[in-house]
């Protein structure tokens, strides 16, 4: 018994110490390296393990199979990063728990261990254990049921398509373009040569950042409000609306999509979604109302150059390597 | 050789000298000037392919602040031509450190377009920016003699209150705050309550309209280091004034003591929400939830069913005395920059939204308010806010909606617009402890698209039933039945317990909005709340009753288990 209180003990406080001490140190507040925060965790496992074998505190699998459990906890909890949704975390959660239960349950002798305590609490051997457990088990079956009852009202989650399926083709200003093998006019060099060039200042030696300095300035005149003067999705007016606008910096947009696609998505803009991405709420102008066939593709040209990534291309090499949807 | 070991030792010496001066009392350092920070020449061509990549769509060419997006600005970006920088720790005028154009660089100006840089820049490039940024300047020198500057003495903060929200400052200090705001008219360009709602003639040094700050919205403080309630950020502006705007300073005018008073008192008018540290800003409320109440809604403003604490009571728990259950919902708005006549500088960027209905009137209330500096005196362009709802609500299918500006061809939206002008009021005038009364219309319009807004054939009955303009903020109360006649099926018809789209519009008459030339929000959820379950009363015990049924047949099969194996018929 002297060793389950020194081992729980030895758990809690350690945990303190090592949650609000070592933990904000590994990560702190402006996004780092992410691999620290799984270090960290195996740092307080290592912690676990060690304390228990250096002391031989030789717990009871009880106690064993909690810790088990709650270092799953606290992991889905706090140090995995990105943090998940909780209804994820409640599978996540479902699944740590049969393992336990498994691990556990290895074997017959330390199941029956663990299954003697609380059958002891059952019969009455543990009196006054059983007095608390079967007094406060219904109580708390009547509160759960009172918050399951009682009315709550939460946000509602609506889930809608981010890049739905472009159409074929799409008219815009009077003219059909076959979306399939179209290519941005202005992408006429590769654009890593580019890297080191200025805008506006090199506009005059060099067509295509020409072109880029161009784009730029309708980017800064039109759509840095939504879209941000860091091209992250964080413009002025970005928190007022529902979808947030497209974040380029982002993996997961414009260098995933090729530059036909965005041709289509900023001429047509919000309204010319399909409804699964919700047309009614993107606050995306159909862009061709504003520019010209020409602005359009060089907003597009400034927003890889900006951001550094390449439109995605179906060429013979990434179908070779099974990268085509 | 000679020339490195010359450098470090005069490095020594100058941090030596630091160390000492930093010794001495404050008040000793406060008088003392140094030369303003030189220009780091090293450092001017990483910060010129910085500056060249990040900085020029706004800052410009020059620096001149007339980038390809200025125009469309406001606050305009800084113009860097005459070293004129707002957020600093020396004298009025003075010329910045290199560590308060390095902070405005990491943090932004929230409340405008220059967003924070770090995570995207690294230290190294950020020091070399604001390097290429100080050699923009042509009219001043940094390496002048008479450029010497004088960092400001700011004490440390008196009552130890710590981040985010800082909360603990006792009352009588800002009372006495308060009467410190009074004696030096900070009013006159703030406004009675801070809003902001002071002067409307105000030009920075430019001469391009400037307004004062609304202090019940400081996370758009341009100083607040995305620390938005730290009062540390107020003394620093009370102090060093703000270069090029009409923000004076009042560093001979006000005690050290007092200014931190002052800061407590503006601080406090500051509701504490949680704060996005991506946009600083509040984080938008999606749903609305309308109260039910038993009997009549009041269309008193006061009345408890109508009020609910600034802060919100997830952070600041409510005081005990409190006896209304309402909360305030906080509804971002920004220009409609979508089509025709577009709106890059509302004048409005979010609105205060509370909701009450009532079971024996049938009806719903709305309580819609927001901030406005200045209402309009031209009867051409009277200010509005508008809620719009699904017109036929019934026929939509799953999460469909109409299009969130005025409809769409096939889904047509439900308009109810409160156009109002303010009586016996000029923009010009001191401001006033009554406030003033609205002289309102009500306008149902159907919207089913940009071109296709016309008043409704047969109105539904809205009805704004309280209304008032006080010191910088409107309250506008919103009526109706829930059901109408509906004949031409043209108003929405409100069910209770339903997830109702509705969004809100505002036009600024002072900025002469009108027109889709306005405010919007996006489509957010309303729900009237129903009566609480009767099953909430009988179903907890009846589940606990069952559940100790279980423990009972649970220690009857153990013991009976036990007995057998006890008896070898089991193992």
């Amino acid at each position: 018994m002297n060793n389950v209180v020194k081992g729980l003990i030895l758990y809690v406080v350690g945990w303190a110490a090592f949650h609000y001490g070592l933990f904000p140190l590994m990560t702190p507040k402006e996004p780092t390296w992410i691999v620290n925060r799984y270090v960290y965790y195996l740092l307080f496992v290592a912690y676990c393990l060690a304390f228990n074998l250096v002391l031989k505190l030789k717990p009871p699998i009880s106690l064993n199979g909690l810790a088990v459990f709650l270092l799953g906890f606290y992991f889905y909890q706090s140090v995995l990063f990105p943090p998940i949704p909780w209804t994820l975390l409640i599978t996540y959660m479902m699944l740590w728990g049969i393992g336990t239960f498994l691990y556990v349950s290895q074997d017959p002798a330390t199941f029956a261990e663990f299954r003697k305590p609380i059958v002891r609490t059952v019969t009455g051997e543990y009196k006054l254990a059983r007095y608390i457990v079967f007094a406060s088990m219904p109580l708390l079956v009547g509160f759960g049921t009172y918050q399951f009852i009682y009315p709550s009202f939460p946000e509602p989650v609506e889930l809608r398509t981010v890049h739905p399926a472009p159409p074929a083709t799409t008219r815009v200003h009077g003219k059909n373009f076959t979306l399939e093998g179209l290519q941005n006019p202005f992408r006429i060099d590769e654009q890593d040569n580019y890297k080191d060039s200025f805008p506006f200042l090199d506009a005059d030696k060099q067509e295509y950042m020409k072109s880029v300095t161009e784009g730029g300035t309708i980017f800064f005149r039109e759509c840095h409000y939504c879209h941000g003067d860091q091209l992250n999705g964080l413009g002025m007016f970005s928190h007022v609306f529902n979808p947030t606008p497209a974040n380029f910096v982002d993996p997961g947009t414009i260098a995933m999509l090729r530059e036909s696609f965005l041709f289509w998505r900023v001429a047509k803009g919000g309204p010319g979604l399909p409804n699964e991405s919700t047309p009614w709420s993107s606050a995306m102008p159909a862009w061709e109302e504003h520019l010209k066939t020409d602005e359009i593709w060089k907003v597009i040209l400034f927003e890889y150059w900006y951001t550094g990534w390449h439109p995605r291309t179906f060429d013979e090499e990434s179908s070779a390597a099974g990268g085509g949807e | 050789m000679l020339t490195e070991s010359r450098k470090s030792l005069r490095q020594l010496i100058a941090g030596l000298v630091i160390f000492l001066v930093a010794g001495l009392p404050s008040t000793l350092l406060a008088e003392e000037a140094q030369p303003a920070d030189l220009i780091q020449t090293d450092k001017l061509e990483l910060g010129k392919k910085v500056y060249f990549k990040r900085c020029v769509w706004c800052h410009g060419i020059e620096g001149e602040g007339n980038g390809p997006s200025a125009d469309r600005l406001f606050t305009r970006p800084r113009n860097f031509i005459q070293g004129t920088f707002k957020i600093r720790w020396t004298d009025s005028g003075d010329l910045p450190l290199d560590q308060n154009l390095i902070d405005t660089v990491k943090n932004g100006l929230p409340g405008s377009a220059m967003p924070s840089w770090s995570g995207i820049l690294s230290e190294d490039e950020i020091e070399a920016v604001v390097q290429f940024v100080k050699s923009l300047v042509q009219d001043r020198d940094f390496a002048d003699e008479d450029e010497e500057v004088y960092v400001q003495d700011f004490g440390s903060n008196p009552w130890g209150t710590k981040g985010p929200y800082h909360f603990g400052v006792p009352q009588e200090d800002i009372d006495a705050g308060k009467e410190i705001f009074l004696k030096n008219k900070c009013f006159e360009c703030h406004g009675g309550e801070g809003r902001g709602d002071g002067n409307p003639t105000m030009k920075d040094d430019w001469g391009f309209a400037i307004m004062a700050a609304d202090w019940q919205q400081c996370w758009n403080f341009r100083g607040s280091r995305r620390n938005h309630f730290d009062p540390f950020n107020i003394v620093r502006t009370i102090s060093t004034g703000m270069n090029g705007t009409p923000m004076p300073n009042f560093k001979d005018k006000i005690t050290i003591e007092d200014r931190w008073k002052l800061a407590a008192f503006v601080n406090s008018l500051c509701p504490r929400k949680k704060i996005d540290r991506l946009t600083n800003k509040p984080i938008n409320d999606f749903l609305i939830k309308s109260k039910r109440r038993i009997g009549a809604v009041s269309t008193d403003f006061n009345d408890p069913m109508w009020q609910a604490p600034d802060d919100d009571d997830r952070i600041k728990s409510r005081a005990s005395d409190y006896e209304g259950n309402q909360y305030w919902h906080f509804v971002a708005v920004a220009g409609q920059i979508t089509r025709g006549e577009r709106n890059f500088k509302p004048k409005v960027d979010n609105l205060w939204v509370m909701s009450n209905w009532s079971e024996e009137e049938q009806a719903i209330y709305y309580l819609v308010e927001y901030h406005n500096r200045f209402l309009s005196v031209d009867p051409a362009y009277p200010d509005a806010v508008a809620i719009q709802w699904p017109g036929q609500l019934e026929e939509l299918f799953g999460a469909e909606k109409p299009y969130f500006i005025f409809g769409d061809s096939k889904k047509p939206v439900d308009l109810w617009k409160a156009n109002f002008m303010v009586k016996d009021y000029s923009d010009t005038a001191a401001p006033n402890p009554n406030g003033y009364d609205l002289d309102v219309t009500v306008e149902e319009l159907v919207g089913n698209g940009f071109e296709a807004i016309f008043p409704k054939e047969t109105p539904g009955g809205v009805q704004v039933v309280n209304s008032k303009y006080h010191q910088g903020r409107v309250k506008i109360m919103f009526k109706r039945s829930l059901m109408t006649e509906n004949p031409d099926k043209t108003d929405v018809q409100i069910p209770i317990k339903t997830y109702i789209p509705i969004a809100f519009m505002e036009w600024s008459g002072w900025a002469q909005e009108h027109d889709e030339h306005m405010a919007i929000s996006t489509w957010l959820y309303t729900i009237l709340e129903p009566d609480l379950p009767k099953s909430l009363v009988y179903m907890p015990p009846i589940m606990a009753t069952a559940w100790f049924g279980f423990q009972m047949w649970l220690v009857w099969m153990t013991k009976r288990t036990r007995k057998m194996a006890a008896e070898g018929k089991v193992k």
